[in-house]
C-alpha cells in the first residue's frame, strides 16, 4: 500500500458500503425522470446508495443553487434558477412510483425570492396531502430569514414535522453559517411549537466542526428551551477542499454518549451517530418516536 | 466476466482515489465482498463485488485516482464453479 492510499484513509467506522443495485439505480432512474433534484445527490450524502436502495431520498426543491454560501456544504452556488411548476406533481408522482411513506422536502435557500420559495413548499406539501393523505411529510427548511409569514406559509400547508437544522454550536456560526444566525434558527423551532403545537419539531447537529463538549451541551440546552422535539447528530464531513476541514472525528462511543445525554434533557427523540443525517431513515426516527409517546 | 465500476458518488463528483485492494489477482470473493475502498473529498467508501468469482485484473493501483464510471477491476464468475470443482477447494465446495 502506497503512503499516500495510508494517509487519505478515514477512521474505520467511517467507511461506507456501496449498495449499488437494481433497486437503488431503479430510484436513481425514477428521480432523473421526473427531473427532480435530491440533497442526496447535491449535497453529495454518504448515505446515498443506501438510502436509494431502500427506496429513501430527500427531494430538494426551488432549483440545485443556492444562494447562500455556507462553509460546510457542497451544494452549488450562485444565481439561482426559476421556479419550476411541475415541481409538485413531479414529487408527488415519485412518491406514488417509489412507494414511500415517509416524504422529507428541502430546498436550497432562495434569498432572492419573495417569500423565499414558501409557497413552493407549501403548494408541494397540499398536492402531496391531497394525493396520499396517510403519507407523513416532513420538510426541511432554509430559515426564511425569520420571516413569520413565511414561515406560517409553510406551516399552514399540513406537514407533520417541521425540521430545520441550527447545524452547529452558535460559536461557530460565524465561520459555518455566516449568513444565518443561531437565534434566528432557534427561534423558528419555538415559532412553530408556539403556533402549531400539532407539527412535530425537529433539528439537526453536525459535529466534528471545532466544537467542545460544553458548547454542545449548550446547543442542547437551547434546543430544548425553543421547544425541539426530534434531533439528529452525525458527523460533519468535508465534501470539498474548498469546504471547512474536518476538525475531528468523532468516535462512535461519544455519539452514544451524546444521544443518551440528549435524551436525558429531554427530546422526543433523537438519533445519533457518525453516518446519521438530517433525513436519515426519518421514517424510523418518526416511528420511535410514536413508539415512545404511547409509553 | 463481471465488471467492478466505480459508481456515482453525488453530484460533480468526478473522481475518486483508490486506498486499498481489500484482495490480490487471483483471490476469490463471494458476492457484496467488499473488494476496494474509494476516497473522494468528502467520504471513504467500500465498493462490493457485484457476483462472486476470481479476481482476474486490479486495473489501478492503490493511491491512483480514478473517474467516476471507469472499469477498475474484473471477476471471473466462470473461473469460480473451476475452481470450485478443484481438488483443493472442495472444503469450501461443501458450504454451497
Ligand atoms: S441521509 Fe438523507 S440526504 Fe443522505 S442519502 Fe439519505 S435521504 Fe439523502
Amino acid at each position: 500500500m502506497s503512503l499516500n492510499a495510508v494517509s487519505t484513509r478515514l477512521p474505520p467506522w467511517l467507511i461506507k458500503k456501496i449498495h449499488r443495485n437494481e433497486v437503488s439505480l431503479g430510484t436513481k432512474e425514477i428521480l432523473k425522470s421526473l427531473d427532480l433534484n435530491t440533497v442526496c445527490e447535491s449535497a453529495r450524502c454518504p448515505n446515498m446508495w443506501e438510502c436509494f436502495s431502500k427506496r429513501r431520498a430527500t427531494f430538494m426543491i426551488l432549483g440545485n443553487i443556492c444562494t447562500r454560501n455556507c462553509a460546510f456544504c457542497s451544494v452549488k452556488k450562485g444565481l439561482p434558477s426559476h421556479v419550476k411548476k411541475s415541481e409538485p406533481s413531479n414529487i408527488t408522482e415519485a412518491v406514488g412510483r417509489l412507494n414511500l411513506k415517509h416524504v422529507v422536502i428541502t430546498s436550497v435557500t432562495r434569498d432572492d425570492l419573495k417569500d423565499g420559495g414558501a409557497s413552493q413548499f407549501a403548494r408541494t406539501v397540499y398536492e402531496l396531502k391531497k394525493e396520499y393523505s396517510d403519507v407523513v411529510v416532513e420538510v426541511l427548511t432554509p430559515d426564511f430569514r425569520g420571516n413569520a409569514d413565511c414561515i406560517k406559509i409553510v406551516a399552514e400547508s399540513g406537514p407533520d414535522i417541521f425540521n430545520h437544522n441550527i447545524e452547529t454550536v452558535n460559536k461557530l456560526y460565524k465561520r459555518v453559517r455566516p449568513q444565518a444566525d443561531y437565534y434566528r434558527s432557534l427561534n423558528l423551532l419555538k415559532f412553530i411549537k408556539d403556533n402549531y403545537p400539532a407539527i412535530y419539531t425537529k433539528s439537526g447537529l453536525m459535529v466534528g466542526l471545532g466544537e467542545n463538549r460544553d458548547e454542545l451541551e449548550a446547543a442542547l440546552d437551547d434546543l430544548i428551551t425553543h421547544s425541539c422535539d426530534i434531533l439528529t447528530i452525525g458527523q460533519y464531513l468535508s465534501p470539498s477542499r474548498t469546504n471547512i476541514p474536518v476538525a475531528e472525528y468523532v468516535h462512535p462511543d461519544e455519539f452514544k454518549r451524546l444521544e443518551k445525554v440528549a435524551f436525558e434533557k429531554g427530546f422526543l427523540y433523537v438519533m445519533s451517530g457518525p453516518f446519521v443525517r438530517s433525513s436519515y431513515n426519518a421514517d424510523q426516527v418518526f416511528n420511535k418516536k410514536c413508539d415512545k409517546e404511547e409509553v | 466476466m463481471v465488471e467492478v465500476v466505480v459508481p456515482d458518488l453525488g453530484e460533480d463528483v468526478e473522481k475518486a482515489k483508490i486506498s486499498f485492494w481489500h484482495y490480490e489477482e487471483g483471490d476469490k470473493v463471494e458476492k457484496n465482498d467488499d473488494v476496494v475502498e474509494l476516497t473522494t473529498d468528502k467520504a471513504t467508501f467500500n465498493i462490493p463485488a457485484p457476483e462472486s468469482g476470481i479476481i482476474t485484473e486490479l486495473c489501478v493501483e492503490e493511491g491512483e485516482e480514478v473517474e467516476v464510471g471507469e472499469v477498475i477491476a474484473f471477476i471471473d464468475e466462470e473461473n469460480e464453479e473451476l475452481e470450485l470443482s478443484s481438488e483443493d477447494e472442495e472444503e469450501e465446495d461443501t458450504n454451497f
